[in-house]
């Protein structure tokens, strides 16, 4: 009787925001982004150990664009495995992946880019390519082969307002296809990433110290999802779902929605300002006027 | 008095030839025929959808169905109240998934009478324990349209005006047994701005059609299980807003979810509940009248404020900010300077088609374009790239 094989598919979207990590000092406290690559390897080639069925993809997310460094794009044509001739007993995939992934981040990183510099990471285009990528995986799947998918995010720099929209629709779809969203976060707290791990049940964690990044990504995000309920992992925080208003942008307890475009304000005003209609003023309930007695004219 | 018949009947038209639509490919397989048939039915429906038109966003639904002994019927498996009740489950939730912030009311119709299951709420476990228990019930003789539609009017009268008011009617019999003037009853659906849309199992019934027209509703009669169910999913997305709708500012609560390390207390929405389901320490506080409850979107029992948090509005946002449509071309028409890779997903690009976005001019593959269109919303390409800045000496 054949045992039924599942696939655990794992996509690692790792923030190489440049400005980020070019402004972290050399100090013993920090790591470069070389060494953080490094880290991710490690927890992927250890990923890739846990079962031979295991599936790995990686997105590095600039400000300017998202990429795949692995699966490299012409990898289905040719059999890639079988070029690499592992120098000192390595494990071909594992070879495979190191180098595929370190080519790849090189060629992306030594790009000279023209235009405008960006701060913050489209880390939504990203996330909605891992989902598009799970969703072909789900479908080329054969009958029979259970698939649970997740999604690693090691962010680093902050988030950015303007991808609002496409953040909360990728993390929506998520939910829906059930896949995980996990964050591992470098820098600064990050609201957005906090509701995506709250919505798709995945894990969030803040690294305490960022020196020892590949230990926390063995001890909490290797282990698969099916596996979370036995261990003690770090308990998840209450997510604050105040909606922002749209005039001041401060979170607000009690707001007015304008009915037609969903936006949100603190206080009464005639005419909302992101789709221009007029509303009538709400005042207190009027009195009817009591139906007189008409006299009767005399005869 | 007749309506003009835009539409000539199936069997008034021409002779259609249905088998030479299907062609096999080179392995002999017809997969690739089948995805693209159900793919182009899919983009038809997608483009028959009005854009720019303003849509009713918080809606209250009431659900007519009918028990009547016409439901008995197995045309359906095993009949027509079985498989009209399971999928009504699942248009439940997908209701509450497209429409966090509207409510849904059951009606049911047999023996001539009409009684409400369940009133106009939030909550789709409520709606859906009651219509598992509805299972058993026994369907006795005619429906009455008429009682029905009455019922669903005292509810819906005094909704407040920017609510979209609607009702949707499962028919399975052909009669309808009511005390006075149906006529009299479709105009004042009319002027009270209710839209009524019917589904009917059987066949086409006049009133029914006659009642769609009036209040602006879509009349669809099933052909089988399928199509029942793509008839029924299609009212899960908000209908345009009438021209009588009144857009006003709605009050409403956004409670934070608070846990009290001291006081364990029992909530609002599990007061009358006889197990201690409800009762602990965290909980989420009306900001008006600070009473605790356990789940949002709810509306506050004591001052009336509807509660809810930023995800259920945003879940509603991509209906306001739809995705433009991609542009289907031949694989063979492409430029040279486009990738022969899909954009999303990073296969090479095999079919027949491409999809192109019009704002970041990226390609895509077919089942990357159905993902994006029906699930996500967003397009990859234009979340991956930024806008291009023309610069100007």
């Amino acid at each position: 009787m054949s045992e039924e094989e599942d696939c655990d598919c794992l996509v690692v979207i790792v923030d190489v925001n440049p400005v980020w990590w070019g402004q972290r000092s050399k100090s013993s406290h920090q790591i470069t982004l070389t060494e953080c690559m490094e880290n991710v390897l490690v927890f992927v080639n250890s990923h890739l150990m846990m079962k031979h069925t295991n599936q790995v993809a990686i997105i590095a997310s600039h400000t300017h664009e998202s990429r795949f460094l692995y699966p490299r794009r012409n990898s289905e044509s040719t059999d890639a495995t079988d070029e690499i001739r592992s120098a000192d007993g390595k494990y071909e995939l594992f070879a495979l992946v190191d180098n595929t992934v370190m080519e790849e981040f090189k060629k992306l990183m030594t790009e000279s880019h023209t235009g405008s510099v960006h701060t913050d990471t489209l880390l939504s285009g990203s996330l909605a390519m891992a989902l598009c990528y799970i969703n072909k995986l789900d479908k080329q799947s054969k009958v029979g082969v259970t698939r649970r998918s997740r999604i690693l995010v090691i962010k680093a720099s902050d988030d950015s307002a303007s991808q609002y929209m496409n953040f909360m629709n990728v993390i929506f779809t998520a939910q829906k296809q059930n896949v995980l969203i996990d964050a591992c976060v470098l820098g600064n707290d990050s609201g957005l990433l906090q509701q995506a791990c709250d919505i798709s049940h995945g894990i969030y964690l803040k690294i305490p110290q960022i020196k020892g990044l590949v230990q926390y990504l063995l001890w909490v995000f290797l282990p698969a999802a099916s596996m979370r309920d036995t261990l003690v992992l770090p308990p998840a925080i209450q997510v604050d779902y105040r909606a922002a208003c749209f005039c001041h942008r401060t979170l607000v307890d009690v707001g007015y929605v304008c009915s037609v475009c969903l936006s949100i304000f603190c206080q009464f005003s005639p005419i909302c300002s992101t789709c221009h209609t007029a509303f009538k003023f709400m005042g207190p309930p009027s009195m009817k006027s009591k139906k007189k007695k008409s006299s009767l004219p005399a005869s | 008095m007749d309506e003009e018949q835009d539409k000539a009947y199936t069997w008034e038209g021409d002779y259609e030839r249905t088998w030479e639509a299907i062609k096999e490919d080179e392995q002999g397989s017809l997969q690739s025929t089948v995805d693209d048939i159900i793919h182009r039915a899919k983009r038809r429906r997608f483009l028959d959808r009005p854009v720019n038109v303003r849509l009713g966003m918080m809606r209250h639904l009431f659900i007519i169905l009918d028990m009547s002994k016409s439901m008995e019927e197995k045309d359906l498996k095993p009949t027509r109240l079985h498989s009209t009740i399971k999928l009504i489950e699942s248009f439940i939730e997908e209701y509450y998934d497209q429409n966090p912030i509207s409510q849904l009311g059951i009606i049911t119709t047999s023996n001539m009478r009409a009684e409400k299951l369940t009133d106009l709420g939030g909550n789709p476990r409520r709606h859906i324990n009651t219509l598992k228990k509805c299972k058993d019930k026994v369907c006795l003789k005619e429906p009455s349209l008429q009682n029905s539609l009455e019922l669903a009017l005292t509810s819906l009268r005094h909704m407040p005006g920017h609510a979209s008011r609607e009702v949707l009617i499962i028919m399975g019999s052909l009669t309808t047994c009511d005390p006075d003037n149906i006529h009299q009853t479709i105009d004042t659906m009319k002027s009270n701005n209710i839209r009524c849309s019917v589904i009917g199992l059987a066949a086409e019934v006049r009133i029914c059609k006659k009642l769609c027209n009036v209040t602006n509703g879509t009349y669809g009669v099933i052909l089988d299980e399928t199509h029942y169910k793509e008839l029924l999913m299609e009212h899960t997305l908000p209908p345009p807003a009438t021209v009588n709708s009144e857009s006003s500012l709605i009050k409403m609560g956004f409670p934070k979810h608070q846990i009290h390390t001291d006081k364990p207390a029992i909530c609002v929405c599990h007061l009358d509940s006889k197990t201690s389901e409800g009762f602990g320490l965290g909980g989420y506080f009306c900001p008006q009248c600070h009473s605790k409850y356990c789940e949002l979107p709810i509306e506050c029992k004591c001052c009336g404020l509807t509660l809810v948090s930023a995800p259920h509005l945003a879940r509603s946002f991509h209906h306001l900010f739809p995705l433009d449509e991609f542009t289907e071309i031949s694989t063979t028409s492409l430029d040279e300077s486009y990738s022969s890779y899909c954009e999303a997903c990073q296969g090479r690009l095999s079919g027949q088609v491409v999809y192109l976005c019009p704002r970041c001019d990226k390609v895509f593959c077919l089942e990357c374009e159905m993902f994006i269109q029906e699930a996500l919303h967003s397009c990859p390409g234009c979340a991956s790239t930024r806008p291009k800045q023309v610069r100007t000496s």
